[in-house]
């Protein structure tokens, strides 16, 4: 990985014609079509859409969670493609967190272990750890959560949890699936503050799948993709 | 298949319609230091007993022998020549016992001398055709001429006295033996109590019995016992003739066996079918919201558990059948797995299912009727709250305790038969061969021409005459004194042999010398063991001390020889003493050279069919009889090996199969941990360490039961290994390599799936 290029363009994400479909019976069934993007160091992008554009398939290929048919990616000036599965989940660790729609907690672990989860992976040592989740905890009014399991929790307060999660691994990119989807609309505001908040001072870039126009409004920038092209 | 063998066991002697009444009398032995036990009694005792006893309804002597039979034609040509076991018989014996005559009656056919009885088995086999037997002679020892006055139907399997030919009582030479003091064990008496007589009223009878006709003698005291013929076959305490007991304590060992098959098989069900339960909630949800009663989901779960386990036993019986052939042939018995002719087969059977289709079923069944219908339907559902979570863990740790315990078990025996196999027994036993000579006075006569022809076949390096090996089921005690008048305190093994008889058997001498030449009892040789019970510290000091046998037969003491095992090693080694007397050999035993033991076999009886033409060969090698002491343990050990591997095996199924529905389960949280950072190997290791603490915990509840269980095992051998921490460690790591590799394979690929399938929203 070259730090002089990567500061030089601030180019994090280079797509170049990505190409998705799934061969059923002969006919090739696209999911998406020469995507070409870039999206560069600090944006907020919403991707945007009807059901079925793609969308989510978009998000997943960045996330490296599904692989593309065809086409180039690189992440931070490297090549995707080409990557094995131990350098994939050290991007995981170290750039890239992942907020969802169903939250996705771990239903057994208290909120304070969810959120610890990633360092645990990440190898941050036993002292540090506690720190850092305290001060997610902290900075996302939780701490009076912090013992209770996520099923105790509302719907707003376990993706509040959810995202927490994402930050305290202190990633590069944030990648969110439809992140209010499931939620009421004042929960929705709040947790969209907290993404535009978290772009702007913490410089997270940030990529979010949405339906909805005013969240997409907290973006810098508006991917429309339609029959998996963008437009 | 366990329960086909106890009950085989159980039914020994049982078919008897007096069983309750039908007691045998046992002699008891009373010493300075301990107690022993005979199931024979003094000759006279039973004359006696007739006479002083008023409880008694009938009472029978039953005398074991054998002998060579040979059976002429018409023509007067020998037809057959054959040894076989024999009993002198009193004709009560057949009031005692109901067995049926198909010729003759049994009162009057045994009341003459040299009148027999044979089995429908022994009559076809003599003349072919059991209705002519009658009236028709048989030679006994080469010397009687026997009538046959009686036919009667063939024994079952299962009997304590396999009389086969049964010889008239009245014509057993030593049966007006006034001797008190000899106990044979192939002398045996039974008697029927009078209807609604307590065996315990004959107590006091008895103490006046045995006051009467033994004398006061404080280092001994006879008394005589009785004994319910129901136990004969399971108390290991006494021999019988059948030569066959199998201990209530290995009895209750398969049993256990058997019971924690069954346990674990249950166990897994449970856990199985509870973690199923997950994937039929819906059905369970739709069957309640069409307005199905909790009861009835409950009976139609039991049903098919129950349906299940019928469908099981039907395979189980087929299995069995086919396993039957490999149990006989372990356990050397004919067992019958037949349900016309054992009903209380069929009944067993029928409780088991029962019990076990509830047993297994009712957890289940409750748990899954009590699924909310609301969340059922949706699918939501989990493992987590299909309730149990810990009953389940406690099951699986029930279940590998049990495995573990099994483990360590079978470890041990094995360990303690090599033990037993390999520890030196103080002589040598290797390429030894125990030739079996007749004991009539016309053929004690040619013993030196055998042993000197034997002597002279190549390949065999020496030979001897005496009664038994060092080592034998064959043991002779009497009474000694020990330089001076008085009776020693204890009585002594006594072993005849000639002057070959240390040098054939490699026994080493401490003091002194072997045995001279002689015919009659002249000298002695004792052991270490006879000293030690006598405090002579010094070996020498024994040399010269003047011995008297049984009352008679003076003898300095001339060597002293090194302790040798002289019986199985699971008893101490006995005080011994070692004399030349020709009229009690019955073997000559021949060392062979290791290397060419066939072809010396066959001279040797070549040589021996030359000199006793009349006789029947036989012969065994002392290595087999020293191991026949163990084949208990050799049928335990098989046991164990087999029903624990069955153990192993259903409980790493049951595992294999719990591990799969916990990693469906976990298939969400797995992929998040995985978008988190985890690698494969981080999740599976995750998976693994949950298992292995469980398995771990199994260790720490197997260890102390296992402990326990085993030293008690041990405790039965006088010569045992010391109890390691080895078989434990053995058993736990076994165990938790197994849990690994079965939940490695299993969780390696539900970690390898794409967390994308898991995270995609419902």
């Amino acid at each position: 990985m070259s730090n002089t290029h990567q500061l030089t363009n601030n180019n994090m994400i280079k797509l170049e014609n990505i190409e998705k479909y799934y061969a059923n019976k002969g006919l090739k069934n696209y999911i998406l079509r020469h995507v070409t993007t870039t999206i560069n160091q600090g944006e907020f992008v919403s991707i945007m859409g009807p059901s079925g554009a793609g969308k989510s398939t978009l998000l997943n290929i960045i996330g490296m969670l599904e692989a593309p048919t065809y086409g180039l990616y690189e992440f931070m000036g490297e090549n995707i493609t080409s990557l094995n599965e131990r350098k994939r989940i050290e991007l995981y660790r170290n750039h890239i967190g992942f907020v969802f729609q169903a939250y996705h907690l771990i239903d057994e672990m208290t909120v304070a272990e969810n959120i610890e989860a990633p360092l645990l992976y990440k190898k941050v040592g036993s002292a540090e750890r506690k720190s850092r989740v305290a001060d997610m905890l902290d900075r996302f009014n939780i701490v009076g959560k912090k013992d209770l399991f996520p099923n105790q929790l509302s719907g707003g307060q376990q993706q509040l949890v959810g995202i927490a999660r994402a930050v305290v691994a202190q990633p590069a990119l944030i990648l969110a699936d439809e992140p209010t989807g499931n939620l009421q609309s004042v929960q929705a505001l709040q947790i969209m503050e907290l993404f535009q908040n978290l772009n702007k001072t913490d410089n997270i870039t940030i990529i979010q799948v949405t339906h909805s126009e005013a969240n997409a409004a907290y973006g810098t920038r508006i991917l429309n993709l339609q029959d998996g092209l963008i437009i | 298949m366990i329960f086909i063998f106890v009950r085989h066991q159980l039914s020994y002697d049982q078919y008897y319609a007096n069983k309750d009444r039908i007691y045998r009398v046992t002699t008891e032995f009373t010493y300075a230091e301990g107690k022993e036990y005979q199931n024979g009694v003094p000759r006279p005792l039973g004359p006696a007993m007739r006479n002083d006893f008023g409880m008694i309804e009938e009472l029978a002597m039953l005398q074991g022998s054998a002998g060579i039979i040979k059976v002429m034609d018409d023509a007067g040509k020998l037809r057959l020549k054959t040894s076989e076991p024999t009993f002198y018989v009193e004709p009560q014996y057949f009031k005692i016992f109901d067995i049926k005559w198909l010729e003759g009656n049994a009162q009057q056919a045994l009341s003459a001398p040299n009148t027999v009885a044979l089995s429908k088995e022994m009559a076809l086999k003599f003349f072919g055709d059991w209705h002519q037997a009658l009236g028709k002679t048989i030679n006994y020892q080469n010397k009687t001429d026997l009538i046959v006055t009686g036919v009667f139907a063939d024994l079952p399997e299962n009997t304590s006295n396999p009389i086969k030919i049964a010889i008239a009582y009245a014509g057993y030479a030593n049966r007006n033996m006034k001797q008190w003091g000899a106990v044979s064990s192939s002398s045996e008496c039974y008697i029927l109590l009078k209807e609604g007589a307590d065996i315990a009223d004959l107590n006091g009878p008895r103490d006046a019995f045995v006051k009467k006709y033994y004398k006061e003698d404080k280092s001994e005291k006879t008394n005589h016992l009785f004994q319910l013929l129901t136990d004969i076959h399971t108390n290991e305490t006494y021999g019988n003739f059948a030569r066959k007991t199998t201990g209530k304590a290995s009895l209750a060992g398969l049993i256990v066996i058997g019971l924690f098959l069954l346990v674990t098989a249950c166990i897994n069900f449970v856990n199985l079918a509870t973690a199923q339960a997950v994937s039929r909630s819906k059905e369970v949800g739709v069957r309640k919201v069409m307005g199905s009663m909790r009861r009835q989901l409950v009976v139609q779960f039991l049903t098919e558990t129950v349906t299940l386990t019928c469908i099981a036993l039907a395979i189980a019986c087929a299995l069995t059948e086919a396993a039957l052939p490999g149990m006989e042939s372990l356990f050397k018995e004919n067992i019958s797995f037949s349900l016309l002719e054992h009903p209380v087969i069929f009944v067993f059977m029928l409780a088991m299912v029962v019990v076990v289709g509830f047993l297994a079923g009712f957890y289940p069944a409750m748990v899954m009727s009590g699924f909310s219908p609301a969340l059922a339907i949706k699918n939501k559902i989990s493992i987590g709250n299909s309730g149990g979570g810990y009953l389940r863990k406690v099951l699986v740790v029930v279940q590998f305790a049990i495995t573990i315990i099994l483990i360590t078990g079978t470890l041990v025996v094995l360990k303690q038969m090599k033990f037993l196999r390999e520890k030196p027994l103080g002589f040598n036993s290797t390429a030894v061969a125990m030739v079996r000579v007749p004991v009539d006075s016309l053929s004690v006569l040619k013993y030196e021409t055998l042993k000197t022809r034997i002597s002279k076949i190549p390949g065999v390096l020496s030979a001897t005459l005496c009664s038994a090996a060092p080592s034998s089921e064959d043991n002779n005690t009497n009474n000694f004194s020990f330089g001076g008048t008085e009776d020693a305190p204890f009585n002594a093994n006594t072993k005849s042999g000639d002057e070959d008889y240390f040098k054939t058997f490699g026994l080493q001498l401490l003091a002194g010398r072997s045995l001279l030449k002689s015919d009659t009892i002249k000298e002695y040789v004792v052991n270490e063991t006879l000293l030690k019970k006598l405090n002579v510290r010094n070996p020498q000091d024994a040399i010269g001390k003047i011995v008297a046998l049984g009352g008679g037969n003076k003898g300095p003491v001339v060597g002293v020889v090194k302790d040798f095992n002289n019986m199985s090693l699971k008893e101490a080694i006995s005080p011994i003493l070692i004399v030349s007397q020709k009229t009690r050999y019955e073997n000559i035993a021949v060392k062979m050279d290791s290397k060419q033991i066939a072809e010396t076999s066959r001279q040797v009886e070549a040589a021996w069919n030359a000199i006793y033409v009349d006789y029947v060969y036989s012969s065994s090698f002392v290595d087999d009889d020293i191991n026949a002491y163990y084949e208990s343990e050799r049928v335990m050990g098989v046991l164990f090996k087999v029903f624990a591997s069955v153990i192993i095996f259903i409980s790493f199924v049951g595992l294999f199969g719990l591990i799969s529905f916990v990693a469906a389960q976990r298939t969400k949280e797995m992929a998040i941990r995985k978008v988190l950072g985890a690698t494969t190997i981080e999740l599976v290791g995750m998976l693994n360490s949950s298992f292995l603490l469980m398995v771990f915990l199994a260790n720490i509840v197997a260890w102390p039961i296992a402990y326990i269980l085993i030293s008690k095992w041990l405790a039965g051998y006088t010569y045992r290994i010391s109890l390691s921490v080895w078989p434990f460690v053995i058993a736990m790591v076994l165990s938790m390599l197994i849990t690994i590799v079965t939940v490695t394979l299993r969780s390696y690929k539900a970690a390898r799936t794409n967390p994308i399938d898991a995270l995609k929203y419902e």
